[in-house]
């Protein structure tokens, strides 16, 4: 009897201790327990979303992503072979080896980023030769890679990519666009296998979309490889060219020169990462009498013949105008006005125009607002408002003086010209996208609106052809050979940003369109401050030609067969 | 008329005593069948061991199907990076930098302007020969030197008419001061 109350009391003590575990766990933080009991080789790994690649006209990538690998350690097991992992991570991944060093024998960490952004073959070499090694404590996760497959080119547009956010260009404004959204997966693991059964969910990635931009990559390729000739002949500080579709105002080329390598921004200097073209606002010059031109013709105040007494200086208000070649009086049409770029015959024929006058056309033509192409930071260029315009201001805008334009905007009004007298957007986008501050942008939201008349179109196409004639004009060098072309030179005193006064340096450029009578691209050539003697024919001419050319025979754009315009350039 | 009745009474009472007589029960012997037992305990048995052993079974080839499908996983992933490799390579093959320099080696240029030639022979356009001129400056130059580092040449004027007491021999120093 004895023996079974002692039985019952040995029972029921172990219950009650039985008991008193299970209010433990189950009563004070049964939370925390099923946590614990979850992790106990659940592993959550997040599964990285592919970054939508930014496509070229033809579907050519001009970034891509590719699988690459993160390499990481755990410092409590690499502590003590840190001496040689860190030697081996340093040959093979081209890390430092003081700082892998002392990440490897980092106190009181579980997990140091070795090396980010490797690529993925690469960096399971690196972890098969650790493991061959009999070294523990070096892992790799999903890190993808950007990689831009033909290095420079469009560089200035695409911007870049740092470790984990977009830096600049296409990849910081469309952000959004491109990133896509991380998925993320749980599962029970066992000796690097899933366990069937065990704990499995998964959320899958959503990748980005791709960007399809309007840039043709050999084309834009050609135009940097001629800028960067021409700078580096002319040792100019910068230069930008523009390509542009007449009919669709898309933006074929849109060449930056210095630029930089996408794939190793750091090593070039902080001031060629940006795109100088659209940032960068600059008195455009003789281009300029272009579109005072075209807009005198449509208001029915002149013609291409209209005759011009141009003296050798001009005195205005407050000072004399000059022309750049030296002369005595002489007799110019007005086609002569253009073919030699004559200043003071240009303020002559915009007597015509009051200031306001003036400002409306080219506001039309789009000086003074963004062309909102999807650049970061574009400036709109400076055009003083018609009522505040005093007539002598209106005297230097007429010939593109005390004005300011981004190299887009300009080569778009141009473009006007050669698209008989409609201003059509410039684009870069493909298609449409949202830029991050929420401007939808792309061919899709492209507008037209025509600023001159077809007529006043065509006679502005006739006079600078003469630009490019061999005999009467200033830029025979723009020639391409057997089409005819179209164009306008332009020499520009350029402002110092500090003083706000012209430093002595120049900017030259030449914008132009062929075939003259059915044009099919716009080319705009600018050429900041070079140290060689030249104006816009002999520096902006040949680098203008030249990309004409290509274009036009990789395009396969015969020539129309018509015969150039012989306007009388004097009476 | 009254065998009729005799007849009736006389089966009656038959009737009656095969009901009494089956009505009288008796109390027979319990017959206790023994069901075996054996192939009772060996079914359970056995669909419980089949159980147990099919549960491993399909446990193994579950373990057994994720290892194989890690290792496709895997090779999967491998060969997806070398695909990307690969690709890798070709984007550099065929960008239009590498293009240009192995084309420009070989002599080739672009030409400054296209010209067409129609089906019946006609020409559209200024064919123009391609001269090693249209050539592409493919890289950089390098930046100046600076003046320090680079020093003008030095320039020596040497009078036109050498002096009267040296004729032939000076008359080639000259020369030679003047190609350097």
């Amino acid at each position: 009897m004895l023996r079974l109350r002692l039985g019952f009391v040995v029972i029921a003590m172990v219950l009650s201790v039985f008991g008193a575990r299970l209010v433990q766990l189950q009563g004070i933080d049964p939370k925390a327990y099923a946590k614990m009991a979850a992790a106990e080789g659940v592993v959550e790994v997040v599964l990285p979303a592919e970054r939508g690649d930014i496509l070229d006209r033809n579907g050519v990538p001009l970034a891509d992503s590719v699988a690459g690998k993160m390499v990481v350690a755990d410092p409590k097991m690499t502590h003590d072979d840190a001496n040689d992992l860190a030697r081996l991570l340093a040959t093979e991944l081209g890390v430092d080896y003081f700082s892998t060093l002392e990440k490897l024998r980092e106190d009181d960490s579980r997990f140091e980023y070795v090396a980010r952004r490797v690529p993925s073959t690469q960096a399971t070499d690196v972890v098969a030769q650790v493991d061959a090694l009999g070294f523990k404590g070096i892992t790799t996760r999903e890190d993808p890679v950007r990689d831009y497959p033909a290095d420079e080119v469009a560089a200035n547009v695409l911007g870049f990519m740092g470790t984990d956010e977009a830096l600049g260009g296409f990849e910081r404004t469309f952000d959004a666009h491109l990133a896509g959204t991380d998925g993320h997966a749980r599962y029970t693991e066992g000796r690097g296998y899933r366990v069937p059964l065990g704990e499995n969910s998964t959320i899958g990635a959503v990748d980005g979309s791709p960007l399809r931009t309007t840039i043709d990559r050999d084309l834009q390729w050609f135009s940097e490889k001629v800028l960067q000739e021409t700078l580096d002949s002319y040792r100019a500080g910068s230069g930008a060219v523009v390509v542009l579709d007449t009919r669709t105002g898309e933006t074929l080329a849109l060449a930056d020169g210095p630029t930089f390598d996408p794939n190793h921004p750091l090593d070039f200097p902080k001031d060629d990462l940006g795109s100088r073209a659209l940032n960068e606002p600059y008195e455009p010059g003789s281009v300029q009498k272009v579109l005072t031109v075209a807009s005198l013709i449509d208001a029915g105040k002149v013609t291409a013949r209209t005759k011009i007494k141009v003296p050798p200086s001009l005195d205005r208000q407050d000072r004399s105008i000059g022309d750049w070649f030296p002369h005595g009086d002489i007799k110019l049409t007005l086609a002569g006005v253009i073919a030699k770029s004559s200043n003071i015959g240009t303020v002559l024929a915009a007597d015509a125009f009051t200031p306001p006058q003036l400002t409306d056309y080219l506001e039309q033509f789009g000086l003074g607002a963004r062309t909102d192409v999807g650049v970061r930071g574009e400036t709109r260029g400076i055009l003083t408002s018609g009522g505040a315009m005093t007539s002598q201001t209106k005297d230097r805008v007429a010939f593109g003086q005390s004005l300011s334009v981004n190299t887009l905007q300009m080569a778009a009004a141009v473009n006007t010209i050669a698209n008989g007298g409609v201003r059509i957007d410039p684009s870069l986008v493909r298609g449409r996208a949202v830029t991050d501050d929420g401007t939808e942008v792309g061919t899709d939201t492209a507008t037209e609106r025509r600023v001159v008349s077809e007529k006043a179109a065509h006679q502005t196409m006739l006079m600078m052809e003469r630009v490019v004639d061999d005999e009467v004009g200033v830029a025979p060098a723009a020639q391409v050979p057997g089409y005819r072309v179209a164009g306008k030179t332009g020499t520009a005193q350029r402002v110092d940003p500090e003083c706000g006064c012209y430093d002595g340096s120049n900017s030259v450029s030449f914008a132009g369109f062929a075939p003259a009578d059915d044009p099919r691209f716009t080319v705009y050539v600018v050429v900041h401050d070079p140290k060689v003697d030249g104006g816009g024919g002999s520096i902006g001419g040949p680098a203008f030609s030249r990309i004409m050319g290509y274009a036009l025979g990789r395009y396969r754009v015969p020539p129309t067969g018509t015969r150039p315009s012989r306007l009388p350039v004097e009476w | 008329m009254s065998s009729p009745a005799v007849q009736l009474r006389s089966r009656v009472a038959s009737i009656g005593e095969a009901a009494v007589e089956r009505a009288r029960l008796t109390v027979v012997p319990r017959a206790r069948v023994r069901a075996p037992r054996i192939p009772f305990v060996t079914l359970v048995s056995v669909v419980l061991l089949g159980g147990v052993i099919g549960l491993l079974m399909f446990n193994t080839s579950m373990q057994q199907a994720s290892f194989y499908a890690g290792d496709l996983e895997e090779r999967a992933t491998t060969m997806a990076a070398r695909e990307q490799t690969l690709r890798r390579e070709l984007d550099a093959l065929r960008s239009p930098q590498r293009i240009a320099e192995q084309a420009q080696r070989m002599g080739m240029v672009v030409p400054a302007a296209p010209a067409f030639l129609g089906l019946d022979g006609t020409v559209t356009g200024t064919p123009t020969p391609a001269v090693p001129d249209d050539a592409l400056q493919l890289t950089r130059r390098p930046d100046a030197k600076p003046a320090h580092l680079n020093p003008p040449a030095t320039i020596v004027e040497v009078p036109a008419t050498p002096p009267a007491t040296a004729q032939a021999a000076p008359a080639a120093g000259v020369a030679k001061a003047k190609r350097r």
